[in-house]
This record gives C-alpha cells, sequence and structure tokens, in this order.
C-alpha cells in the first residue's frame, strides 16, 4: 500500500510536468500575442513591448518554461491576464464552489445509480426505463442543462438556475456555502446553496448515474451466473442476500472504473454546465480564461483538474482492490 | 428397513435450451436411505446433474420456467411445487450440494470464514471444527483465507465442510473430484464414507467413473437419456448387469489392468436428445439385442433376474447379454514401438522458478521452485506420459516443451519449431466465430495457397480424426464436445508435427469419450509417427496412451519406466501411493 501510494505519487508529478509542459507550448503555437492581450488592444507597441520584456516572453520557448518551474516551485503560478489577479489567489477563489458543485453532483449520481439498481433488481425491468436510460445516455450535456434550466427555472421557476446564492452579503470561511450556512449559524443560507445546487449538480449527476447503473446492472447479470452464486442459492440464502452480499460486491469492479471515467467526464462537462448556470467555479474560470487566451490562468485549472484527475484514479484502484481481495495494488 | 430420506416417484422434468423444450428426465423412481451412498452413472447428458438440481429445487430457468411432474420427497417434505420460500428452507436445512468446479464455487470476495458462517448458523468453533473434519489441518489458515489463496482441493474441501455444517440430511455430491488429482480424490472419497457413516447422512454421488462410483457408492443408478436404465446394489448389477446399456458402460470402463495393446472398447454413440420416439426404449438405437417392439413399447421397470435391483429392459430375462456390445476394430495396435529414432524433445537439467507473493514491500520475492533439474528425451514415434498430483510441475514441463513459457536454467531442444498442444477444455480452445475448416485451414495458410488444396487437407485431417469431413462449415457451438476435441486434434495434424503436446485432454470427460479420445491419439501417433508427450493425473490413461511413463513429484522426476511395467514390484514410494489412489471396480469386486 505504502510503495503503491509513492509510485502514484510520482506518477502525479511525472503527469502534471507533462501537462504544464504541452499548456505551456500553446503558448508558441496559438495566434494570439499574450503581451498585447495584457496590454490591451490600444496599447502603444513601446508598451507591449515592455510587458514583454517583463514577463520574459522573449526567451525561448525552454528557458521561459525554466523560469516558469522555478516559480510553480515557489508556489507562483503566474497573474492572470485577464483578471490581473495572481493564477493562486484565483484559483483558491473558484475551486470551493467546483469542489462543491462535483462533491454533490457525484453524491446525487450515487444516489440516483443505487435507486435506479434497486428498482431494476425489484423486477421493474421496464421498456420504458430502458428507453428512457438510452435517451439521458445520448443527450448531449449542453441541452441537458438548457433543458433543466428551462424547466425548472424559466418555466416552472421551482428552482434558482444562476449564481451560487442569492444573498449579496454573504462571505462564506472555508468556500463550501452549503457548510458555511450551518457554520454561521444561517440555516436558510445553506438551504438556499443547496437550490442553487441542484439544477447543475442534476444535469452533472444524470449521465453520471445512468453510466455507473448500465455498466453495475451488465456485470451484475454476468455476476449472477456464476457458479458461487449457485453455491449461495444451494446455501439456502435469501435472493435478496445473495445479490447484496454475493453480487454487488463481486459485480463491483467495472462500475467503479466506470465512476472514475465519468468524474474524469466531468472536469468537461463543468465547463458546459457551469457556463449554463452561471456558476462561479473553476470551469467557468476556465471557459473565460480561453476566450483572452489567458494562458496562466488555463494552465493553473489544468493543473488543479489534472490532480484531481490522478487523486480520483488511486481512489478509484484502493476502492477496487478493496472491493475484490484478487487485485494486490 | 428405516424410512428413506429421499422418495423420488415418477421425476419427470422438461427443459428449454436454445429454445427448444427437452425432456431431459423421464419418470424416474428411486429411494434414499440414511447413510446410504447411491452412486448415479451416466454418461453426459444423461440427466444426471439435473437430477440433483431438481432434488434441491434449483433447476435453471432460463426464459421459460421448467416442467417438473412426479413427487420428490425429501424428509416428509414435497419439493415439487413448493413456494419458494419452503424451498429456500429445504435447502439451508435438509439438503445440500458439493459442486462439480471446485474453482468457482466459492466467493472470490469473501473470506472463507465469512461464507463457512453463512452458510450455516454456527460459531468459530463449529467453523474450525468443520475444516478440520473436511480434512484440512490448518484451518485457521484457510479460514482466513480467501478462495484465490487455495488450491483446488483445498477449495473442494471447503466445500465439503460447508455442506457438513449444515448437518443436512440429504447432500448430492456432482462429480466433486473431477477436477481433483487421484491423491486428493482418494481422500475426499474416504471423506464422503465417513460422512455417511458417522452422521447416517444419505448421499447421492454423481459420477461418470464407474471407478469412482465403486470406491464410495453402496447402490448404483444408471441413467440413460434421461431415463433409469438400471438400479442395484453396486456390486451386484457390476458383477452382472441386467440391462445392455449398463453392460456396454461396465465394459467400456478402463483402469490399470486394461489390455493396452489394442484400442478400448467404446460405445458406437452418444445419445441425443429427439432420436426415439417417448413410446419406444430410449436405448433402441444402440442396443444390440432389440427386437421390433422395442422401439414402440417403453420397457417398464421390473424386478431383475440376477440381481435384487429393477431393471428397464424387455430382453434381459430372456438371454445373456452379449460380454462387449462394442466397436467394430478391436484388433491389436500395429507398428512396432519405436525406442531409438531421432529425439523430438529432448529437456536436460531444466529449472523453473515462480515468484510468490511478497508480504512486505522490502522483501525481495521469494522463488516457488516449480521445476527442479528435470531430463526428459522423446524420440519421434514414441509417446511418454507425464503424471503427477497436482501441483507438481507436470503442466509447467508441457509448457516449456511448448515454448510457452522460457525454462530459468537447462537445455530444450525441440525438433518441431512449433509443437502442436492440445488441452484440457476443447470447447474453449476453439474460436467460436470461426468455422471448424477456417480454424484448421489457418494453420497451413503461409504454406499451402490454394484454397482447394487447404479444404482437401482439411477434409483429410478432419477424416484422420474421425469427422464427417462435411462438419468443416459448422461451427464449433454446432458440435457436441466430443467433436469439438476431434476438431482441435484435426487442427493439430492437418500439418503434422513432429511432437503432439496434450495437457489433460480427457480429465474432464466421461468415460466413453475419454476412451474414444485415447483410442484416436493412439491411432494418430502411430499413423503419423509423431512424438507425443501426455500430461496427466490418471495413470490409466498414461498406461494406454504411453509407451514410457515419468512420474513427477515437487518438479523433480522421481521414477521413468515402461508403461508395461507400471504394476511392477520395484516401483518407487511415490508410484505406488499414485497407483493405489487410483480407484478401482474390479478391486472392490475381488474384495
Amino acid at each position: 500500500m505504502a510503495l503503491y501510494l509513492a509510485k502514484r505519487a510520482c506518477g502525479l508529478a511525472i503527469v502534471l510536468m507533462v501537462m504544464s509542459f504541452i499548456v505551456f507550448l500553446l503558448q508558441s503555437v496559438i495566434p494570439s500575442d499574450p503581451a498585447r492581450a495584457m496590454a490591451g488592444p490600444y496599447a502603444p507597441s513601446s508598451t507591449i513591448e515592455t510587458v514583454r520584456e517583463e514577463f520574459g516572453l522573449n526567451d525561448p520557448i525552454a528557458v521561459q518554461y525554466g523560469h516558469f518551474l522555478v516559480r510553480v516551485s515557489a508556489g507562483d503560478l503566474g497573474k492572470s491576464v485577464r483578471t490581473r489577479q495572481p493564477v493562486g489567489d484565483d484559483l483558491l477563489r473558484y475551486l470551493p464552489a467546483t469542489l462543491e458543485l462535483i462533491l454533490v453532483s457525484t453524491i446525487l449520481a450515487m444516489g440516483l445509480a443505487f435507486s435506479l439498481i434497486l428498482l431494476l433488481l425489484s423486477g421493474a425491468r421496464s421498456q420504458v426505463l430502458r428507453h428512457v436510460f438510452i435517451a439521458l445516455g445520448s443527450t448531449p450535456i449542453i441541452l441537458l442543462a438548457v433543458l433543466l434550466a428551462y424547466v425548472f427555472w424559466f418555466s416552472l421557476a421551482w428552482l434558482p438556475g444562476s449564481g451560487r446564492l442569492q444573498f449579496r452579503d454573504f462571505v462564506g470561511t472555508t468556500g463550501f456555502y452549503v457548510i458555511d450556512g450551518l457554520l454561521a449559524g444561517r440555516p436558510n443560507v445553506s438551504v438556499d446553496a443547496l437550490a442553487h445546487l441542484t439544477l447543475p449538480a442534476m444535469a452533472l449527476a444524470l449521465p453520471f448515474a445512468v453510466a455507473v447503473v448500465r455498466s453495475l446492472a451488465g456485470s451484475l447479470h454476468d455476476v449472477m451466473r456464476q457458479p458461487y452464486i449457485r453455491t449461495a442459492r444451494g446455501n439456502g440464502l435469501s435472493e435478496a442476500a445473495i445479490v447484496l452480499r454475493h453480487g454487488i460486491r463481486n459485480a463491483a469492479s467495472a462500475p467503479l472504473a466506470m465512476t472514475g471515467l465519468q468524474i474524469r467526464l466531468l472536469f468537461g462537462n463543468l465547463l458546459v454546465v457551469e457556463t449554463v448556470f452561471g456558476w462561479p467555479g473553476l470551469g467557468l474560470y476556465m471557459t473565460q480564461s480561453f476566450a483572452t487566451a489567458d494562458l496562466p490562468a488555463i494552465l493553473g485549472v489544468s493543473m488543479v483538474f489534472g490532480t484531481i484527475y490522478i487523486l480520483v484514479s488511486i481512489a478509484v484502484e484502493i476502492a477496487q482492490s478493496l472491493a475484490d481481495p484478487r487485485i494486490e495494488l | 428397513m428405516v424410512d428413506p430420506v429421499l422418495t423420488v416417484a415418477r421425476l419427470g422434468v422438461v427443459l428449454a435450451r436454445n429454445g427448444e423444450r427437452h425432456r431431459v428426465l423421464d419418470e424416474i423412481s428411486f429411494a434414499v436411505a440414511p447413510g446410504e451412498i447411491l452412486a448415479v452413472v451416466g454418461e453426459s447428458g444423461a440427466g444426471k446433474s439435473t437430477l440433483g438440481a431438481a432434488i434441491q429445487g434449483l433447476l435453471p430457468n432460463d426464459g421459460s420456467a421448467p416442467e417438473v411432474s412426479g413427487s420428490i420427497r425429501l424428509a416428509g417434505l414435497e419439493i415439487v411445487g413448493s413456494p419458494p420460500q419452503l424451498l429456500r428452507s429445504a435447502r439451508r436445512s435438509l439438503v445440500r450440494a458439493v459442486p462439480q468446479d471446485p474453482m468457482g464455487a466459492l466467493n472470490p470476495t469473501m473470506t472463507i470464514r465469512r461464507q463457512l458462517h453463512e452458510s450455516a448458523d454456527g460459531d468459530e468453533a463449529l467453523i474450525l471444527d468443520s475444516l478440520r473434519r473436511a480434512g484440512l489441518s490448518d484451518e485457521r489458515r484457510i479460514a482466513r483465507a480467501h478462495p484465490h489463496r487455495l488450491s483446488g482441493g483445498e477449495r473442494q474441501r471447503v466445500l465439503i465442510a460447508m455442506a457438513m455444517m449444515a448437518r443436512p440430511k440429504l447432500l448430492i455430491a456432482d462429480e466433486p473430484t473431477t477436477a481433483l488429482d487421484v491423491t486428493t480424490q482418494a481422500q475426499l472419497l474416504q471423506i464422503v464414507r465417513d460422512l455417511a457413516r458417522e452422521e447416517q447422512t444419505a448421499i447421492i454421488y454423481i459420477t461418470h467413473d464407474l471407478n469412482v462410483a465403486a470406491a464410495v457408492a453402496d447402490r448404483v443408478m444408471v441413467l440413460f437419456g434421461g431415463r433409469m436404465a438400471e438400479i442395484g446394489t453396486l456390486r451386484q448389477v457390476a458383477r452382472s448387469p441386467q440391462h445392455p446399456y449398463s453392460a456396454s458402460l461396465f465394459a467400456a470402463r478402463y483402469d490399470l489392468n486394461t489390455d493396452r495393446s489394442r484400442p478400448l472398447p467404446t460405445q458406437r454413440a452418444a445419445f441425443r436428445h429427439g432420436e426415439t420416439s417417448d413410446r419406444g426404449c430410449g436405448y433402441v438405437l444402440h442396443c444390440q439385442i432389440a427386437r421390433t417392439d422395442c422401439s414402440s413399447i417403453r420397457p417398464r421397470e421390473r424386478r431383475a433376474r440376477a440381481h435384487s435391483g429393477l431393471v428397464a429392459c424387455h430382453r434381459s430375462d430372456e438371454m445373456p447379454l452379449p460380454t462387449l456390445p462394442v466397436a467394430a476394430s478391436r484388433e491389436a495396435w500395429t507398428g512396432e514401438e519405436v525406442t531409438d529414432g531421432p529425439v523430438a524433445l529432448q529437456l536436460m537439467d531444466v529449472h523453473k522458478h515462480f515468484p510468490a507473493n511478497r508480504q512486505r514491500v522490502w522483501e525481495s520475492p521469494r522463488l516457488i521452485p516449480a521445476l527442479r533439474g528435470v531430463n526428459l528425451s522423446i524420440s519421434l514415434g514414441q509417446s511418454v506420459a507425464v503424471v503427477g498430483e497436482s501441483g507438481s510441475g507436470k503442466s509447467t514441463l508441457l509448457k516449456i516443451a511448448a515454448g510457452l513459457i522460457a525454462a530459468d536454467s537447462g537445455r530444450v531442444s525441440c525438433l518441431d519449431p512449433r509443437p502442436q498442444v492440445i488441452f484440457q477444455d476443447p470447447v474453449s480452445a476453439l474460436t467460436p466465430w470461426l468455422s471448424i475448416g477456417d480454424q484448421i485451414g489457418e494453420r497451413m495458410r503461409p504454406r499451402v495457397t490454394s484454397a482447394a488444396e487447404r479444404r482437401r487437407r482439411v477434409g483429410e485431417a478432419l477424416q484422420h480424426a474421425g469427422l464427417d469431413p462435411s462438419l468443416m462449415h459448422a461451427l464449433p457451438s454446432e458440435l457436441s464436445v466430443g467433436q469439438c476435441q476431434r476438431a482441435i486434434v484435426a487442427r493439430a495434424v492437418v500439418v503434422p508435427p513432429k511432437l503432439l503436446l496434450c495437457d489433460e485432454p480427457i480429465s474432464a470427460m466421461d468415460v466413453p469419450l475419454a476412451a474414444a479420445t485415447l483410442n484416436l491419439l493412439n491411432d494418430l501417433r502411430r499413423r503419423l509417427g509423431l512424438a507425443m508427450l501426455f500430461v496427466t493425473h490418471d495413470l490409466a490413461a498414461a498406461r494406454i496412451v504411453a509407451d514410457r511413463i515419468v512420474v513427477l513429484n515437487k518438479g523433480a522426476v522421481v521414477e521413468e519406466f515402461e508403461a508395461d511395467m507400471l504394476q511392477s514390484p520395484f516401483r518407487g514410494a511415490v508410484t505406488r501411493a499414485l497407483i493405489e489412489a487410483c480407484p478401482s471396480l474390479d478391486a472392490m469386486l475381488a474384495r
């Protein structure tokens, strides 16, 4: 286990290096001049030149990358071209919103997946459910998000469809507003934060849950034909006990891998969903940074996403080996 | 007589397979008393396993529900037509089963202790005690372990312990030793016998191996095509079978004393569903003494003339049964034994280790020796059998000879750059979506470019292997297991190899099929002058198929001798132990 974690930590460092290098290379490839972007469209060329000097943009790319690595290792991710704030500060500001959204949608997806599986096992193997699955699985995320916003916010006005909170004055300590509301003794803030979370989390969770359920249903179908299930039946266990104790755990590997895969897909979906719902998180920040070719910001967000990505993979592998003792880390 | 634990009366089962409905069991009636062991014998497809499943109330339900008629009374409880709740409680307390394949029958994600605990409500002491009684001496380690840490023999003992813990009135053992080596088999048979004697458990022992049946059973029931042919005490039925099918079944078995200079006696054909009418006798197409009315009037069970059991045959009283109702040629193998041909395979001082799992990161991996300095040489035209218990390194030896794995040290030289291998499971050794002809023809693709020539040679190879050449267009799923095995042999010999390697090719087969396969291999190797390496744990098969037998123990060759000298008094301890572990019907009859 210790060896495994050490190995994966080294892997994390390598992946982050490679990723940052690729994003860094983008800078020299795309037809956009960061110095021009920073100085503004009407700045005289002398100003642009000064900016270029200041940010070391005249150096060869390898030297720039070297400088960058030195800065990053000191904890400095550079300054965002767009917000003119240090990227590190920006990340810290937007990360909690995104983490909150990821966590809530993952929990929601697990809940949905579990209830759908129970529905399937209870014998409701209806064609309707199948078609709903296929429809949900094939809807593009942007359409799903817009539909949810249209129906539940615009038409029915049941749930808020934009932003994180309706209270302008509230400042939380942790940045997770649901928790902050409770910490500050204002439960109405928490309720409002949850209401704002519902639609974006739903948009992220629905395709997630469908993918997990389909992979669990598939592998459970195979597992229930295994000889040890027959042994369990021969031992006179009830069908529910057989599925829960012998079936689910043996079938867990594929849906766990699917969960990891879906959390990774979530990052891409975050860009869409945060933009649609005006969710002030890293996804929205990234989308806006793309528009202004704000490479330091893009690089910063990529590093955060890359780190979460690898942590999720590690968590999935550990979960798989806990579920199945034959898988060694 | 005490009340029987199980009374089955006119049991009929119709199952749907691939959309077709087949009568798998037809009017079966018998009873089993407490402490009695009833062997159910017959070839694959005779309905043996379905009988076990029906008694447990666990008939397969693929799409359409199985039709069950008649009655199964288990300790006063009627199984047929009972609600699931009742069946479940019967399975929990009255009837338990030991399955055929111990490798897959335990949940891989649960420790043995938890599985035992779940199977019968018992405390730690009972769990450990059951494991010990099932012959596992280090019961604490076993209880802690997950199934994948245990060998096949250990898993089967765990399954027996699991069944014993519930103290069932009836135990159904469905070929529990087929996948195990003879030594483990002998120990397990002893445990089963003890269980019947000490706990008064009634046992139904399903097997295709009459020698195994002889080692455990008090009575025997012979099934053919889902019908009962004969039932009686094992001793009497074995001495004087009254049904022509039983007679041929008892005649077709082979053991350590079978004549190995000629082909084994085999039955002409296996039973297929739908080939006989429901009205006549199911065996009529294979029977040598059938009359016209045999195909129109179904024989009822009645008292046998020569023993105290029952038999279902019109003609058993009228005439002595032909002693060997068997296939045509029983002439001795021709051709002399080759002793000094060119060497086809030579292993010199071959060593092989496998790394064991590390417990700690800083330990260097422990190496477990699989082969320790093995010397072996096979000349062209010679057949050598390698026998030994499981774990003795026989499969590793074969894989090294095949070039599938490399030896750690020592010299391996093989005359044939591509020796052919015949593996244990013929069905999974064929690609399901390619026709038989394509799979066989594939082997000559680089050399024989003309499609017509390839077809001609595929047809020839199929004929060599005893198959109809028209089967080259069939898919593996359309063939029986025996035909699949023949197709694999055809594939191996279509470009005649110099060396043919066989890895336990018959261990999962019923006796008639195994005998036919042994005959085929014996015939082909003589006809094509191949060198053959035959790996098996079955001494009887080794003796029949090989000129020379090599005994492997813990990775080292302990003895090597001519096959005819197997029973010589000069054999070493390992070989003697293997011989003694072989169950034998004749030995039982002689006692």
